[in-house]
């Protein structure tokens, strides 16, 4: 057997434990032990990979930043600031259909301007949005599925550790990658909106039993006391970031810290409360980032198969003229969304496609922006969508099941191909602002 | 959740036979839970002052990356082995809920087949990483860089030890209470 | 006979140490092993698939990649005294010096190679050099003065540069400078040239000053000690001969890419300033002697640093650098 063969053969096993109900970093790291011992034919490397990945993998800042906006947005759902901004949005958006889930994308696609991580994104919207629209009358599964898809606005929005990846790799301008990933991440914005509002006229059911005329008018004042807070923070960390005082990375802590003084200010925070908030907080954190160190394992283990750079190697090779080339790569592209992270994805395909698209001729800035969003599909896909599982270790409600949330997603997956398509048919989409 | 244990029950030593290894077990896997959650908290003081300092005072605090980096892997192995106790390790149990619907015995052998494969891989990341901590401990191995600021990495390793070890621990607790509270169901 | 080798890599293949493999290294040591027909294939796990930076050197010891960048820079817990230039700043440009004394001494000097017996690795050679290190900032340089205040990122080992300038020393890293500096988060980096062109840094921080801070060390190719105590000997000899044509293939593609930097950095509308060299004097000058304290350190804990610290800067000397402190001296 080649190291390609067991490659493809640990890939299936994993997807049939995580089927069964293995615990998915389980399932991960004891496929990946057998996949390396017997690619290596050697035991003790496969416990060298393991002990040094556990170790080692997210051992960084980046990392490290995980438990901070996930706080973050705790202390906002805690504290009742994330239920009043519903409330206010509630208001706003009562007498429209689907208000709700409109107004979660807007959240989100505001958000994103702060974190450059979709985690972070998925994390504090489930804590803020999926109760409150739950309590709306969203059924779960949408519900969940609206955050889950509106977390990739994170990576899309600038700031944007994919962005800045993708920059290093190709060797452009951040300020450039930044620059043009505004309207495709607008453009997904408005896609998800107009996807919600389509099916909240043409198949309200599909949303749940949303009741449209829930809770009497407030007063202004009322609704201006109720998104204050929310809206504070968001200036402060937004500008913040903007004007330097500190970078996305720091951001998490001091929203944090300005979500926490709001809380103490107005009383709704105590100190057990508090206490309660760290200790779930904890508990997010190590469901996610086990998954993320089982998927750096899994991820090291299939490097050795040579099962992706033989993906990789097949699509740059492909003598299929441009539009062939272009959906070859990117139907690859989903495919490895499928199974990895998309850090790891973008380090595998993009060095091997820059000597095959640089002679093309094409703009290498939206070749970053069509490869991110494909790769963003991977976040939505199962049987690894790690927007997803974050949805489902921030819940804790075992009534919602993985499969809901994945097929809740779906739809929004599809609109992200729907952008896909049109920033390959329309380049300027992603190149206009430049 | 029906095949969780009951941690109230457990605390109180409702369930028969549940002995003082279990209940120790549950309250150092909470123990540790507290302490990588008050590790969080230290972590947002830690870079709120880093950020003070540098805008307001011209004194940024040194090796703040480096701490964030080590604390994760101290903030997850810590937290972990109660994750996996209170049902959070992420799983996808649409299946196993089926099976155990239909055939409650076939799905407590896969079951208990999936907790020790649980009880496997933290096994071998146990016995990989016990020789990485003894270097560090030995060789004194930092981060950061020499002059500016340096950490100590074996911390970092007794963490992931200790939580493996803890991990181990909850699985096997998974596999004991399930037969037990299956022996106790049908008497 | 056919070797298969995994070379590990945490940096992508943008990176001139890494394109080194298949570049250079790889069909160096082919055309060396040709006589004999034997062949080497190198499978490249570049960009962090199977290492992160500063996890090569755990990699390639535990027998997972047989050869790798084993990077001092990034870890400097293992690699300790291959850190000695950058304890030593103001010494020299020249990054051809600079490789050849640091290969020789690793050749030649049991003390520099004990390291890496000590994680199971052996030195091949094809140090990465980095090129001289330059101020990059969102405001113009004349003096060290003008740094009084300012907030200026640099790599943890190079925040002592910094150290009686009165700016802020921040510890950075190359891939957010782009973003932190367009924002204000620094108002300047400490920074090569090579890096500085393909990171478009000139974009954000145009005022570029040439301080003299000098070229540096930062890792080199290292193999699995056990396969390569395994092999014949003349795959040996190809690998080392192999790595010492990546050296030079690694030293003129670097050279080369320090003046289109310069050239295309200065097209696009940055400002390039050579700082004088009595302002240069002063900078250094004000330092603390950050290497005597490191040496001091490391020979608290056995390691021979202030006799190799003495050897560097000697043997820079007798290359004809004209250091601006000497810092063994002192
Ligand atoms: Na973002
Ligand atoms: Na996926």
């Amino acid at each position: 057997m080649t190291p390609f063969d067991i490659g493809l053969i640990a890939l299936i096993v994993m997807v049939l434990l995580v089927l069964a109900g293995l615990y998915i970093p389980v399932a991960l790291m004891i496929t990946s032990f057998g996949g390396v011992w017997a690619i290596k034919g050697n035991s003790a490397l496969a416990v060298k990979l393991m002990a040094l990945a556990a170790n080692d993998a997210i051992a960084n800042y980046f990392f490290g930043i995980v438990p901070l906006f996930v706080l973050m947005g705790f202390i906002v759902a805690e504290t009742g600031m994330g239920q009043d901004a519903y409330s206010v949005a509630n208001a706003a958006f009562r007498r429209i259909k689907g208000g709700l889930g409109v107004g979660t994308v807007a959240a989100n696609a505001i958000f994103a301007a702060i974190t450059g991580i979709s985690i972070a994104s998925a994390a504090v919207f489930t804590k803020i949005a999926v109760p409150e629209m739950i309590r709306h009358g969203y059924s779960p599964r949408f519900a969940t599925g609206v955050v889950a898809g509106s977390s990739v606005l994170g990576m899309l929005i600038p700031p944007s550790l994919l962005l800045i990846l993708f920059a290093i790799l190709t060797e452009q301008s951040v300020g450039d990658m930044f620059v043009a990933g505004v309207i495709p991440g607008l453009l997904l914005a408005t896609l998800f909106v107009v996807g919600i509002l389509a099916t909240a006229y043409l198949a309200p059911h599909r949303l749940g039993n949303i009741s449209y005329a829930g809770g009497a008018d407030e007063g202004f004042g009322t609704l201006l006391r109720q998104g204050l807070p929310i809206v504070a923070l968001i200036v402060i960390v937004l500008g913040g970031i903007y004007t330097g005082f500190f970078t996305p990375v720091e951001a998490g802590a001091i929203g944090a810290i300005f979500a926490l003084l709001f809380g103490a200010l107005s009383g709704k925070l105590s100190w057990q409360k508090l206490i309660r908030i760290l200790i779930d907080t904890g508990l997010v954190t190590a469901s996610i980032c086990l998954l993320i160190i089982a998927a750096q394992i899994y991820s090291r283990m299939l490097a050795f198969s040579g099962l992706p750079a033989g993906l990789a190697e097949f699509t740059s090779s492909a003598d299929l003229g441009y539009w062939g080339l272009m959906l070859l790569y990117v139907g690859v592209l989903i495919c490895m969304g499928m199974i990895l992270d998309s850090s790891s994805i973008l380090l595998i395909m993009v060095p091997i496609m820059m000597p095959v698209v640089t002679p093309m001729d094409i703009n290498l800035i939206w070749f970053g922006i069509v490869t991110i969003v494909a790769v963003e599909i991977g976040l939505l896909t199962p049987p690894f969508g790690i927007s997803v599982y974050v949805i489902k270790a921030t819940l804790d409600d075992d009534s919602i099941s993985l499969v809901d949330i994945f097929r809740g997603a779906f739809p929004f997956a599809v609109l992200m191909m729907v952008l896909v398509a049109l920033l390959l048919f329309f380049p300027v989409l992603a190149t206009g602002l430049l | 959740m029906g095949n969780q244990p009951n941690i109230e029950a457990l605390n109180t030593g409702e369930i028969p036979g549940v002995g003082r290894i279990q209940r120790s077990i549950l309250s150092v896997t909470r123990a540790m839970n507290i302490v990588g959650s008050l590790l969080i908290f230290a972590l947002v003081v830690l870079i709120g002052i880093d950020v003070g300092g540098r805008n307001l005072f011209g004194i940024p605090l040194s090796g703040v990356p480096e701490m964030v980096g080590l604390s994760i892997i101290v903030i997850v192995f810590l937290q972990a082995p109660q994750a996996l106790q209170l049902g959070r390790m992420t799983r996808s149990d649409t299946v196993l809920n089926l099976l155990r619907d239909r055939a409650p015995k076939a799905a407590r052998l896969v079951e208990t087949l999936f907790d020790l494969m649980g009880v496997f891989v933290f096994g071998v990341i146990i016995y990989g990483t016990w020789p990485m901590l003894q270097k560090a401990w030995t060789r004194n191995e930092f981060v950061g860089a020499v002059g500016d600021f340096t950490a100590p990495v074996w911390p970092v390793r007794v963490a992931v030890v200790v939580g493996s070890a803890l991990l181990m621990l909850n699985f096997l607790l998974h596999i004991v209470n399930r037969w037990k509270g299956a022996r106790h169901d049908t008497v | 006979a056919d070797y298969s080798v995994t070379a590990a890599a945490g940096h992508p293949p943008v990176f001139r140490w890494v394109r080194m493999f298949p570049d250079s290294f790889g069909p160096a040591v082919n055309k060396h092993l040709a006589g004999q027909g034997d062949t080497l294939t190198i499978d490249g796990q570049f960009g962090g698939a199977i290492a992160g930076v500063g996890e090569e050197l755990e990699t390639v010891g535990a027998g997972l990649a047989e050869i790798g960048t084993c990077q001092s820079l990034f870890d400097p817990a293992k690699l300790a005294v291959q850190n000695v230039t950058y304890y030593t700043p103001f010494i020299t440009d020249d990054t051809n010096t600079v490789a050849k004394v640091i290969n020789d001494m690793h050749r030649d000097d049991p003390r520099m190679t004990a390291a890496y017996e000590e994680n199971d690795v052996v030195y091949l050679g094809a140090p990465i050099i980095i090129d001289d290190y330059l101020l990059m900032t969102n405001f113009p340089v004349n003096s060290v003065a003008d740094l009084e205040g300012r907030k200026i990122a640099a790599p943890g080992a190079a925040l002592n540069w910094l150290s009686g300038t009165g700016a802020v020393g921040v510890s950075g890293n190359l891939t957010t400078y782009y973003n932190e500096l367009k924002t204000g988060v620094y108002d300047g980096v400490i920074v090569f040239a090579s890096a500085a062109l393909p990171g478009k840094l000139y974009e954000v921080a145009p005022n570029i000053t040439r301080a003299g801070m000098g070229a540096q060390y930062a890792g080199a190719i290292c193999a699995n000690k056990d396969w390569y105590d395994g092999l014949p000997e003349h795959v040996q000899a190809a690998l080392k001969a192999g790595a010492d044509e990546a050296m030079e293939w690694y030293l003129a593609d670097l050279n080369a890419a320090v003046e289109t930097s310069f050239a295309k950095m200065q097209e696009a509308g940055a400002t390039v300033s050579v700082m004088p060299q009595d302002a240069r004097k002063a900078w250094a000058d004000g330092m603390d002697n950050a290497a005597k304290s490191w040496a001091e350190g490391l020979d608290g804990q056995g390691l021979p640093a202030t006799a190799l610290l003495g050897d560097y800067m000697n043997a820079l000397r007798d290359a004809g650098a004209m250091p601006l402190r000497n810092w063994d001296q002192e």
